[in-house]
């Protein structure tokens, strides 16, 4: 009996200590590596090229247009009929919705859009308000004109109303410069859309003030697929800086050719999206940067690209906050769940990948548990469904 | 200056201004904290602006010894990853001997190598520098 008693209470200390928060010995250099993916919120940083950005009433007008189906030329879809904030400016579909049939590419999310450099799966877009021209034009999308937008809006005395008070003048002549017009309100709002912080950021800020008892409370499966994240299996090399992105494009082995159902062909990603990066006048090259685009920095990376074979199928690197709400995953929006996402890294066909190209990826052939870890960290990345679904608060600089 | 200079792992011939070897007769001090390549003939010395971290823009003041040497070209790559930047920067003179490349940006962290081509006395000269991006 005495020994029976014994032994439950050591089985009952022993589930105490396995349950007790614990933190993992993390070296130096992970905890730099850590401290790398954060603080946040980052501060904000407005865009010279957009003059809107920060302007309560531009915010308000840019959060209005994006539910407003006039701006496809059919009335049928707003932009956040794709972009549907309820599953995080996504649509959960492995491809967007075409006006005939699927087109090619995933939905990507809006979340912390503004601090992205390039724009869509190939960057064809240097610009936030460039980028909201994109589907507004697009015959796939929303498949309006020029002309016919900007008749549209001088049309309708809600929207010249809105547009006037957002900018503080009048309507141009111009077509064009209305349309802009549109989409730099249109960004404006969106440069509001900043992820809420999550379990991560908790962690990574407790360790950044030595309080280990806080830190502890972070999971720890999640704290080892956080070491496997910016050690062994080298995922920050390119998820990188607070935003889980460095800004770039890679090929991670996903194949490019689009499916008949989605028009066919090959889908060249930033191969397609840098050309037309270079024929576009819709650029921080162009006419209608707000600012002095011979100081703006980002313009000088537009001017200052190169375009190499390598580039020919590879895709944005995309930030990894609330990823959670956001799937389906990849630019072609082939694998369904995060757990397939890891799958992909852990058994990489290397073969898949440019015989000449970069050397980066290599097949991580994760264990059950690792691959448990790793999703683990990735889901910390994301809040509940109901903080991420909160509208997001409207800051203005 | 100390911060980034710390986070740089610095190697493959190349030292941070205090540990360079003394300069030649008409050269002039580097400045401090500025990171120098020298061969026999050819010095120069660089700094970032703002200072090296990953996936952010910048800029280098690049100083070449003799001033009379030209600049023709500054690239980096990341020879273990075969692949480059997928930006070409744009170079200006300043002054005498004194040049500005924008248009940089790391994107990775890891060891980038350097590379400033210069033309001395109708000679290209090419100095390659190691540099280990945290």
């Amino acid at each position: 009996m005495r020994r029976a008693a014994i032994g439950l209470l050591l089985a009952a200390a022993g589930a105490v200590a396995a349950a007790a928060p614990r933190l993992l010995d993390f070296s130096a250099d992970e905890r730099a590596a850590i401290q790398s993916h954060g603080p946040w919120p980052p501060p904000p940083v407005r865009d010279p090229a957009n003059a809107l950005e920060g302007r309560p009433e531009a915010v308000a007008f840019g959060r209005r247009l994006f539910h407003d189906r006039r701006l496809s030329a059919d009335g049928r879809v707003a932009c956040a009929s794709c972009h549907v904030p309820a599953t995080g400016f996504s649509d959960r579909r492995p491809t967007a919705r075409a006006r005939q049939g699927e087109g090619p590419r995933n939905t990507p999310t809006l979340w912390d859009v503004a601090q992205q450099r390039w724009f869509g799966w190939g960057g064809a877009t240097d610009s936030l308000w460039a980028a909201s021209m994109v589907p507004l034009l697009a015959t796939g999308e929303m498949a309006h004109t020029v002309p016919a937008l900007a008749a549209r809006v001088r049309a309708a005395p809600d929207l010249a109303a809105g547009w006037r008070r957002a900018h503080g003048r009048e309507i141009p002549a111009d077509d064009e410069a209305v349309v802009v017009g549109l989409a730099k309100a249109l960004a404006a709002w969106q440069a509001t859309l900043v992820s809420p912080r999550t379990a991560f950021d908790d962690f990574r800020d407790a360790l950044a003030r030595g309080d280990t008892q806080a830190a502890a409370q972070y999971p720890l499966a999640a704290q080892r697929g956080l070491r496997l994240f910016v050690g062994e299996a080298r995922c920050s090399v390119c998820h990188s800086g607070p935003r889980f992105s460095n800004g770039e494009f890679g090929d991670v082995g996903v194949p490019f050719f689009v499916p008949a159902a989605q028009g066919g062909g090959v889908d060249s990603g930033r191969h397609a999206g840098l050309l037309a990066l270079q024929r576009s006048r819709l650029t921080r090259l162009g006419p209608h940067h707000d600012g002095d685009a011979a100081a703006d920095p980002r313009a000088l990376l537009t001017r200052q690209l190169t375009m190499e074979p390598r580039h020919f199928g590879e895709f944005r690197v995309p930030g990894l906050r609330q990823l959670v709400h956001t799937a389906p995953y990849w630019h072609d929006g082939s694998a369904a769940t995060l757990g397939a996402v890891v799958r992909h890294y852990s058994l990489l066909d290397e073969d898949r990948l440019h015989a000449d190209g970069e050397r980066i990826l290599r097949r991580l052939n994760l264990s059950p548990r690792q691959a448990a870890d790793l999703e683990a960290f990735l889901r910390t990345l994301s809040t509940p469904a109901q903080r991420a679904m909160a509208s997001p608060s409207t800051h203005t600089r | 200056m100390k911060a980034w200079l710390a986070a740089l792992g610095l190697a493959g011939g190349v030292a941070a201004a205090q540990m360079a070897p003394p300069p030649a007769a008409d050269c002039p001090a580097p400045e401090a904290g500025a990171a120098v390549i020298e061969q026999p003939g050819l010095r120069a010395t660089w700094r970032a602006e703002p200072a090296l971290a990953v996936s952010r823009p910048f800029a280098l003041r690049i100083t070449l010894c003799p001033a009379r040497a030209e600049l023709l070209r500054v690239d980096a790559t990341m020879p273990e990853h075969r692949h480059g930047m997928n930006y070409r920067p744009r170079l200006q003179a300043t002054g005498p001997g004194a040049w500005t490349a924008d248009g940089l940006l790391w994107h990775m962290p890891g060891r980038w190598e350097l590379l400033l081509v210069a033309r001395v006395d109708g000679q290209e000269r090419r100095l390659v520098q190691s540099v280990t991006l945290r």
